[in-house]
């Protein structure tokens, strides 16, 4: 009776350890929400509404015409990038490098253009990344929000 | 004459001082010479009164104040009655009788670890603002401009290359 109550004890044990450890991975995991925006010098000044959130950063920059090209939501494991077609058929690759609290840094890395960013920001806050060239006065830029 | 001369420094020399040669030498000619014989005399007789009236001087000195006399012109405290010991090794007044006594030592010691204080807390108050944005850029043949924003850095890449 006693070798059965203890193996129940050490079964029990072990599945609380490993319960324990299930959330510890999952908040390891950072969700971030990913947008392509185009901006553009000519035609009349508009911002996408879905871009509202933007706006202060996006009124920095020298483009009057802003809208969104397409958004992805992913949950970020450290050190493993996730990938983002561009319009012209570049890759950007987005990686979590660190979480500490609720501030987290983040790499953008243009394979094209042999670039790397790894901008360090808080809850809240947005990174905002021109991924291509200007070209006939448009630009592509990526937007990184964690825990959107 | 001229060995008088030679010979005149060896005269009263120690044990030791003189090498074999030197020494037989030495005697030969005070064997052959009177003058020098009475010079030696005249050494030995002073050197031993020299030696007794030194010896006479040492031992009137006492010695027993000798470390209250130094402590005293060096300016520390006297020794207390429990055996020498320092006040701060007796815990009279624990640390801070030690940082007292230990005051550039103890700056030294701790400006390194206030400066580092300070930057933690000014880094950490930075970041409660949420003012503070780390950027880090690395890249071949490409100039970057940052911007920072209450919302978050926005980065963007030179017109300079165009591509």
């Amino acid at each position: 009776m006693k070798a059965r109550r203890g193996r129940f004890l050490a079964a029990a044990a072990i599945l609380a350890t490993l319960a324990g450890a299930a959330p510890a991975a999952a908040q390891t995991e950072v969700p971030v929400r990913v947008r392509v925006i185009k901006g553009s010098r000519q035609g009349p000044p508009s911002v996408d509404p879905k871009l509202g959130d933007l706006k202060r950063q996006l009124s920095a920059i020298a483009y009057v015409r802003w809208e969104q090209i397409q958004e992805k939501r992913f949950d970020l494991a450290q050190g493993k990038p996730a990938f983002v077609e561009l319009p012209g058929g570049d890759d950007v690759a987005v990686t979590l490098q660190e979480r500490r609290g609720e501030t987290v840094t983040i790499e953008v890395a243009l394979a094209s253009r042999n670039t790397q960013s790894r901008l360090t920001v808080e809850k809240g806050q947005r990174i905002v990344h021109q991924v291509t060239a200007e070209k006939g006065g448009s630009a592509f830029f990526l937007t990184v929000t964690a825990w959107p | 004459m001229r060995e008088c001369l030679h010979f005149a420094p060896m005269i009263g020399a120690r044990a030791g001082e003189l090498t074999a040669g030197e020494a037989k030498a030495l005697e030969a000619h005070l064997s052959g010479c009177a003058a020098c014989r009475g010079f030696a005399r005249n050494v030995a007789a002073t050197d031993g009164l020299v030696g007794e009236a030194l010896l006479a001087r040492a031992n009137e000195r006492d010695f027993a104040p000798f470390v209250d006399e130094v402590m005293a012109r060096v300016g520390a405290r006297p020794p207390t009655p429990a055996g020498l010991r320092p006040a701060y090794a007796q815990g009279e007044r624990g640390w801070w009788s030690w940082l007292r006594r230990h005051r550039r030592g103890a700056i030294a010691t701790l400006a390194p670890v206030l400066a580092a204080l300070a930057v933690i807390v000014y880094v950490r108050l930075g970041l409660e603002r949420g003012e503070i944005a780390m950027v880090e850029i690395s890249s071949e043949g490409e100039a970057t401009t940052i911007l920072e924003t209450r919302d978050g850095p926005v980065v963007l890449l030179s017109e300079e290359n165009g591509s």
